[in-house]
C-alpha cells in the first residue's frame, strides 16, 4: 500500500502532462503571434492614433499686423481675446460643464452639450474671439478638457471711418477686401503651432517631447493716407449726403507731386467690424428674404471700392484733357477765341451748351473752360482730330489701369478710335464729338484724378500709391514705396495753362470749390447718367476735379455725387463744396498759410473775422466750451480716444488769428502714455523666488498655484502683457 | 537514501529575473499613477519591495521545508484557507473599489483568494495520491472535488472576483486531470465547467442589473472601437501602448500610456506598459521567462518522486500558465476583458509571496526528482 502511493508518475500521467505543456506552448505560440502582430505589424498604426490622442498640437494664430496712417496712427489693430477649445472625451461632468459654459460663453447649453456628446474630433472650437477677462474665469474655474489659447480679432476702432481702402476681414483673420486683402500675405504672419505630450488630463508630460513654434508676426502697414485728411473728407461727404440725398458720394484727395493717396471715401460706407450689416434697416428687410447667393452678391457689392472698382461718364471734368491735349498740340491756344451759338451740328441731334436759351457767344479759350461750353470743346476736338486725341486719352493713362495697391481695381471703357470714327479721320462723328466733354466713354474716378493731376503738374503723370511701408513688429521698415513717375504727358507749360485757367474758373466762377488764399482751381462736371440705353432726365452725375494752390499745386481732389436728389442736381452746387470744404480744412490743418489775393484781402477786412480763443494748456473740457462760446467749431487730430482733462498742447489756426464764423479749429491733445507692451518671459523650470523676482521687476503681479518649480504659465511665453496683469503660475 | 539534487538555479534565475522586471515596470507604471492618487510617486515601489522581501524568504524557507511535510497538514491548510475566505465576509474584510478581497490588519493585508490557490493545490495532491485508482470512479472520485471546487469557485466569486475563482477551478481541473480521471469523465467536467460558465454569462447578461454594460463588456474585444468611449477605451489604451511600442519599445521609462491612459498600468495592464517601453522584444523576453517556469514544472511534474509532488508541481505550473495566458490575452485583446494579474509582475503582494512561495516548493520537490533518462518505470 504504501509502496503504491509513493510511485513515481505513471507512464499515462507523464502523457497527460505532455499534454498540457503542448496546450500551453501552443496558447503562448498563439499570444506571441498575436502579440507580434499588433507591435509589429499594426505598430505603426496604433502609434499613430496613440500620438493623435496624446499630442495637443495647437495652432497659435500670428497677431495681424497693424495698419497705420502716414503719421504712425494705429487705424486697424488686433485686440488680444481667447480661444476656447474642448476635448470632450476629456470632460467629466458634460451637463454641468455645459451648464457653466453656457452663460460665460453666451452660447446655448443645448447646443454645448449636444457638441460634447456628438462630435468625434479630439479638440473642438467651441468660441473664438472671447473677452480675455471670461478667458480668464473660465481658467480659473479649471474645466477639465476645457482649454484657453491666444486668439486675436481684428479691431477697427474708427467703425466706418476708411472702410473702402482698409478692407475687412473673415471670422479666419483672411482679408477679404481693401488692403487687408491686397496685402493679406504680408499682414497675416505665419501661424505658430504647439505640440505637446499630455497625459489623459491634458497636463504637459514634463519628461516629454515638445515642439513650439512662436508664430510670426504680420509685418504693419504704412498707408500713405492721412487720419485728419480722411475726417476731413468722410466728414465733408457726410454732409452732402444729407444735403443732397444722393445715391452715394465719393471723394479721393491726392497729393499732386507724389501720386500719394491721402484720403479716400465713398457714402454710404459700411463697418469693418460688422462687415454684414446692411446700409438700411429697409435693405435688411430684404436681405433676409434673399438666397444667399443674393444675399453674398449684396454684401460684395457694398463693399465694393466705387472709386477703382466701378466706372462712370466723368463729364465735363474731362474738358481738361481735352483742353491740354488741344493745347499741348497747338490746336488751340490760351490766346483762341470762340463764338457759340448754344449748339453745334455734327450730324443727328445737334449738341447742345447747358446755357442754350441764352448762347455765350464769343468767348476766350479760358471763359469757354469757365463756362464749360460743349460747343467750344467739340470745334477744339474737330481741330485736334481723333487721332491726336486718342494719343493724349492714353497718355494721360486712361488705357491702363492706375496701378493703385488696392485688390480689384477696373480699367476704363472707352470705344476705340475706328468704333467712334468708322469712316475714317475725314468723317466727324457724333460719338467722337460727344466725348471731348467726357460722354460715351467710363471711367473710374480715380483715372480722372491721376489724369488731373498729371495736368497741373508740369505734365508728370504719378502712379497714384496709397502703401508707404511695410514694417516688421519692431518697426523698422522693411519695405518702402517710392513715388513712381509713369510719364511726362504734356509739357510744364502746357500744363501752367491748364493751372491757369482752372483757377481762374473757380475764383471768377465763384465755385463753392474755391478757398479765398489758397487759389483752388478745377473743372466740375454734370454728367446724364446712361441707363438702359438712354440718359433720363434728371438723373445726373455731378462731379469735380481740382487741386491747389494753382500757382505750385500741392492737393488735388475728386469729388462726385452720384445720383443727387436733393434739388440741385450741378456738380458745382453738388460736389465742388464738398471740395472746398476739403481744401479748406486740409490746408488748415496742414498749416499752410493762404495767401490772399488783393481782392481777398479786402473782402476779409470788411466780415471782421473771429478771434480763435486762447485754449492752450487747458483741459479740451475747457477748450470746447471757449470754442462753442466763440461759435468755433474743433476736431482733436492726434487721438482717437480724447478724454475731456487731456491738456489742449497745440491749435491751428493759433490762438489770436482770425477765422470765419463756424470754422473748425484743429487742436492736439496731450498724448497719453502708451501702456508699454512687455514680452512674457519662460519662466518654466523656475522657483517661486525667482519668478517673483522676475515678473516684479517687469511690474506684472504673481499668483502662486502649488509649490516647487514652475510648469505653466497661463501666459505664454513670448505674448504681449500689459503692466500689472497677473499671470497664474503653476508650480509643481 | 535517494542522493539529493542541488537547488534549481534555472528556476532562481527565471523567478529573479520576472521579479526584477516587475520591480522595475511597477515602479516605472505607477510613478504617475501613484503620484495623482497618493501624492507620492514611490507608493507602490516601496510596497512591491517589501512584498518581494518577504517573497524572497518564503521561497527561500519553501524550498527548505521537505514537500512531504505540506501533504501531513494538507487539510489543515484547505480549513484555513475556507475559513479565511469567509472572514471576508465578516468585519475583518476590507473593501477597496467595491470588492473585499482583502483581510487584514494595519498595513498588512492578505488576500485569503491567493492562498486559497495555493492550499487547493495542496490539498488536491494529497487527496488525489490517497485516492489512488479511485480517481477514476465518478461519484467517489471526482463528484466530492466538483462539489469543493464549486465552494471555492461560489466564496471567491462572491467577493467578487471572477477571475480568481476562474483560476482556482482551471487549476483544479487540470490536477484531476493530470492525476488520472477518465477522459469520459473528463470530458463531462470540462462540459459541466463550460456550462456554468455559459450560466454565469447567462446570468451577467440577461439577468444582472446593468445587462447591457455587461454585453458590451463581453464583446469588446472584437471591435474595441466600437465601445470606444465605454469598455472598448482599456483595451484600445492597451493596443496603443502595445503599437507604440513597436519592435524594440520606446526605451525604460518613456511610456506615455503609463500617465493616465492605461487604468491601473501597475497592475492588470503593465503588460502594455511593458511592450510601450521595451517592445516587443521584452514582451517576448517576458513570455520566454514564463515558458522556462512552465517548461521547469513540467519536467519537474514528470520526474517527481510521487504523485503527490508530480501534483502539486502541475497545480503551481496551472496556476502561473492560466494567470500568463489570460494576461497577456486580455491585454492583446484576445479575450474578453478580466481583471487578472501577471505573476511575479504586476503590483500585489499576496500574490507575489504565494507565487515565490510556491516556486520554493517546486524547487523543494526538484531536489527529490530523478532526472536520469527514462526515470519513470
Amino acid at each position: 500500500m504504501k509502496k503504491d502511493r509513493h510511485q513515481k508518475p505513471t507512464r499515462s500521467t507523464r502523457t497527460r502532462l505532455i499534454i498540457m505543456f503542448l496546450t500551453l506552448t501552443v496558447c503562448m505560440f498563439g499570444l506571441v503571434l498575436r502579440l507580434g502582430w499588433l507591435q509589429v505589424i499594426r505598430g505603426e498604426e496604433f502609434q499613430q492614433m496613440a500620438r493623435r490622442q496624446q499630442t495637443s498640437d495647437i495652432t497659435i494664430t500670428p497677431s495681424r499686423g497693424t495698419i497705420y496712417d502716414r503719421n504712425g496712427k494705429e487705424l486697424v489693430l488686433s485686440a488680444s481675446t481667447n480661444a476656447v477649445y474642448a476635448s470632450p472625451g476629456e470632460i467629466i461632468n458634460k451637463k454641468e460643464t455645459a451648464n457653466r459654459l453656457a452663460n460665460l460663453l453666451e452660447i446655448d447649453e443645448g447646443e454645448l452639450l449636444d457638441r460634447f456628446n456628438n462630435e468625434t474630433a479630439r479638440v473642438i472650437t467651441l468660441k473664438r474671439w472671447v473677452d480675455r477677462s471670461i478667458g480668464k474665469e473660465i481658467e480659473k474655474i479649471g474645466f477639465r478638457g476645457i482649454w484657453i489659447t491666444d486668439d486675436h480679432k481684428r479691431h477697427y476702432p474708427y467703425g466706418n471711418f476708411a472702410s473702402y481702402i482698409l478692407g475687412h476681414t473673415n471670422a479666419d483673420n483672411d482679408g477679404v477686401a481693401g488692403i487687408e486683402l491686397r496685402y493679406d500675405k504680408h499682414l497675416s504672419g505665419i501661424p505658430g503651432r504647439w505640440i505637446k505630450t499630455v497625459d489623459r488630463d491634458g497636463r504637459q508630460l514634463s519628461s516629454s517631447m515638445e515642439v513650439y513654434h512662436p508664430s510670426e508676426e504680420g509685418l504693419g502697414i504704412v498707408l500713405t493716407i492721412d487720419e485728419v485728411i480722411q475726417h476731413i473728407t468722410e466728414k465733408a461727404l457726410g454732409s452732402a449726403m444729407e444735403i443732397h440725398n444722393p445715391k452715394r458720394a465719393m471723394a479721393v484727395v491726392m497729393n499732386v507731386k507724389t501720386g500719394e493717396i491721402l484720403a479716400m471715401a465713398a457714402k454710404p460706407d459700411y463697418d469693418p467690424n460688422n462687415p454684414r450689416e446692411p446700409w438700411s434697416e429697409e435693405e435688411e428687410e430684404t436681405l433676409s428674404s434673399m438666397t444667399s447667393e443674393e444675399q453674398l452678391d449684396y454684401w460684395y457689392s457694398m463693399w465694393r471700392n466705387p472709386l477703382i472698382n466701378d466706372t462712370y461718364e466723368p463729364g465735363s471734368t474731362f474738358k481738361a484733357i481735352t483742353a491740354a491735349a488741344a493745347l499741348e498740340e497747338g490746336a488751340a491756344s490760351l490766346d483762341s477765341e470762340y463764338y457759340s451759338d448754344g449748339y453745334i451740328n455734327v450730324g443727328g441731334p445737334p449738341i447742345r451748351s447747358w446755357r442754350y436759351y441764352d448762347p455765350f457767344g464769343h468767348q476766350t479759350f479760358s471763359e469757354a473752360y469757365r463756362n464749360s461750353d460743349n460747343p467750344v470743346y467739340v470745334e477744339m476736338l474737330q481741330a485736334l482730330g481723333g487721332e491726336a486725341f486718342y494719343e493724349y486719352i492714353e497718355g494721360f493713362g486712361f488705357f491702363d489701369l492706375t496701378g493703385i495697391d488696392l485688390p480689384g481695381e477696373t480699367g476704363s471703357i472707352i470705344p476705340s478710335l475706328d468704333q467712334v470714327q468708322p469712316k475714317g479721320p475725314e468723317v466727324f462723328t457724333r460719338d467722337l464729338a460727344t466725348m471731348s466733354f467726357g460722354q460715351s466713354f467710363n471711367t473710374t474716378p480715380l483715372q480722372i484724378l491721376t489724369a488731373y493731376a498729371a495736368a497741373v503738374n508740369d505734365g508728370i503723370l504719378m502712379e497714384p500709391q496709397i502703401v508707404k511701408e511695410l514694417l516688421d513688429t519692431e518697426g523698422n521698415i522693411v519695405e518702402e514705396v517710392k513715388p513712381r513717375k509713369v510719364r511726362q504727358v504734356i509739357s510744364a507749360k502746357t500744363s501752367e495753362i491748364i493751372r491757369q485757367i482752372s483757377e481762374e474758373a473757380m475764383r471768377l466762377g465763384n465755385s463753392q470749390a474755391y478757398v479765398p488764399g489758397y487759389g483752388v482751381g478745377g473743372k466740375t462736371g454734370t454728367a446724364q447718367k446712361l441707363i438702359d440705353g438712354h440718359y433720363p432726365a434728371g438723373v445726373v452725375i455731378g462731379s469735380f476735379v481740382g487741386a491747389a494752390p494753382m500757382d505750385d499745386p500741392e492737393i488735388a481732389v475728386i469729388t462726385i455725387v452720384d445720383e443727387p436728389r436733393g434739388g440741385t442736381l450741378y456738380g458745382n452746387t453738388t460736389a465742388a463744396p464738398i471740395a472746398g470744404e476739403i481744401f479748406a480744412e486740409t490746408f488748415r490743418y496742414l498749416g499752410i498759410e493762404p495767401s490772399y489775393t488783393e481782392d481777398e484781402m479786402d473782402k476779409i477786412e470788411e466780415e471782421e473775422g473771429i478771434e480763435v480763443p486762447n485754449i492752450l494748456n487747458k483741459t479740451l473740457k475747457e477748450a470746447k466750451a471757449l470754442l462753442s462760446d466763440s461759435e468755433l467749431d474743433y476736431l482733436v487730430v492726434n487721438e482717437i480716444f480724447v478724454e475731456d482733462e487731456s491738456l489742449v498742447i497745440e491749435s491751428r489756426p493759433a490762438p489770436g488769428e482770425k477765422v470765419e464764423k463756424n470754422s473748425t479749429i484743429n487742436i492736439h491733445i496731450e498724448r497719453r502714455e502708451q501702456d508699454e507692451e512687455l514680452l512674457m518671459p519662460n519662466l518654466e523650470g523656475m522657483s517661486v523666488q525667482e519668478v517673483k523676482r522676475i515678473l516684479n521687476a517687469m511690474g506684472l503681479q504673481l499668483k502662486v498655484q502649488g509649490e516647487g518649480r514652475a510648469v505653466n504659465q497661463d501666459v505664454l511665453p513670448g505674448t504681449a502683457v500689459v503692466k500689472e496683469t497677473v499671470i497664474l503660475v503653476e508650480f509643481r | 537514501m535517494i542522493k539529493k539534487n542541488a537547488t534549481d538555479l534555472t528556476i532562481v534565475f527565471a523567478v529573479a529575473s520576472l521579479v526584477a522586471i516587475g520591480i522595475i515596470m511597477v515602479f516605472s507604471a505607477s510613478y504617475t499613477y501613484s503620484l495623482v492618487q497618493y501624492n507620492d510617486g514611490l507608493h507602490y515601489l516601496k510596497r512591491m519591495a517589501m512584498w518581494t522581501v518577504l517573497g524572497s524568504i518564503g521561497m527561500f524557507m519553501a524550498s527548505k521545508i521537505k514537500y512531504i511535510v505540506w501533504k501531513r497538514w494538507s487539510k489543515f491548510i484547505l480549513i484555513v484557507s475556507i475559513v479565511a475566505l469567509l472572514l471576508l465576509f465578516t468585519p475583518l474584510g476590507i473593501t477597496v473599489k467595491g470588492a473585499t478581497r482583502w483581510l487584514g490588519a494595519g498595513p498588512i493585508r492578505v488576500m485569503p483568494s491567493e492562498i486559497a490557490k495555493l492550499a487547493i493545490i495542496i490539498f488536491l495532491a494529497a487527496s488525489i495520491e490517497n485516492k489512488g485508482k479511485g480517481i477514476k470512479k465518478f461519484f467517489t472520485g471526482i463528484l466530492p472535488y466538483m462539489v469543493l471546487g464549486g465552494i471555492f469557485f461560489y466564496l471567491i466569486n462572491k467577493q467578487p472576483d471572477f477571475s480568481t475563482a476562474v483560476v482556482v477551478v482551471a487549476i483544479m481541473v487540470t490536477m484531476i486531470f493530470i492525476g488520472g480521471m477518465k477522459v469520459s469523465h473528463f470530458i463531462f467536467l470540462a462540459g459541466s465547467v463550460t456550462a456554468g460558465m455559459v450560466f454565469m454569462l447567462y446570468q451577467l447578461v440577461f439577468v444582472a442589473e446593468r445587462a447591457n454594460y455587461r454585453t458590451d463588456r463581453l464583446m469588446t474585444f472584437i471591435d474595441p472601437w466600437a465601445y470606444a468611449q465605454g469598455d472598448g477605451y482599456q483595451i484600445i489604451q492597451s493596443l496603443y501602448a502595445l503599437g507604440a511600442g513597436g519592435i524594440l519599445g520606446k526605451g525604460l521609462g518613456k511610456s506615455v500610456q503609463k500617465h493616465l491612459y492605461l487604468p491601473e498600468p501597475q497592475n492588470d495592464f503593465i503588460f502594455s506598459v511593458i511592450g510601450e517601453e521595451l517592445g516587443f522584444v521584452g514582451g517576448l523576453v517576458v513570455m520566454l521567462l514564463f515558458m522556462l517556469l512552465i517548461w521547469k514544472g513540467v519536467k519537474i511534474a514528470m520526474n517527481a518522486p510521487d504523485l503527490f509532488s508530480s501534483l502539486v508541481a502541475t497545480g503551481i505550473v496551472a496556476m502561473i500558465s492560466v494567470q500568463v495566458i489570460i494576461n497577456i490575452a486580455v491585454t492583446t485583446s484576445s479575450m474578453p476583458v478580466t481583471g487578472m494579474p501577471l505573476p511575479f509582475i504586476s503590483y500585489g503582494g499576496s500574490s507575489l509571496l504565494i507565487f515565490m512561495a510556491a516556486m520554493g516548493i517546486l524547487i523543494n520537490i526538484s531536489k527529490y526528482c530523478d532526472f536520469t533518462k527514462g526515470g519513470a518505470k
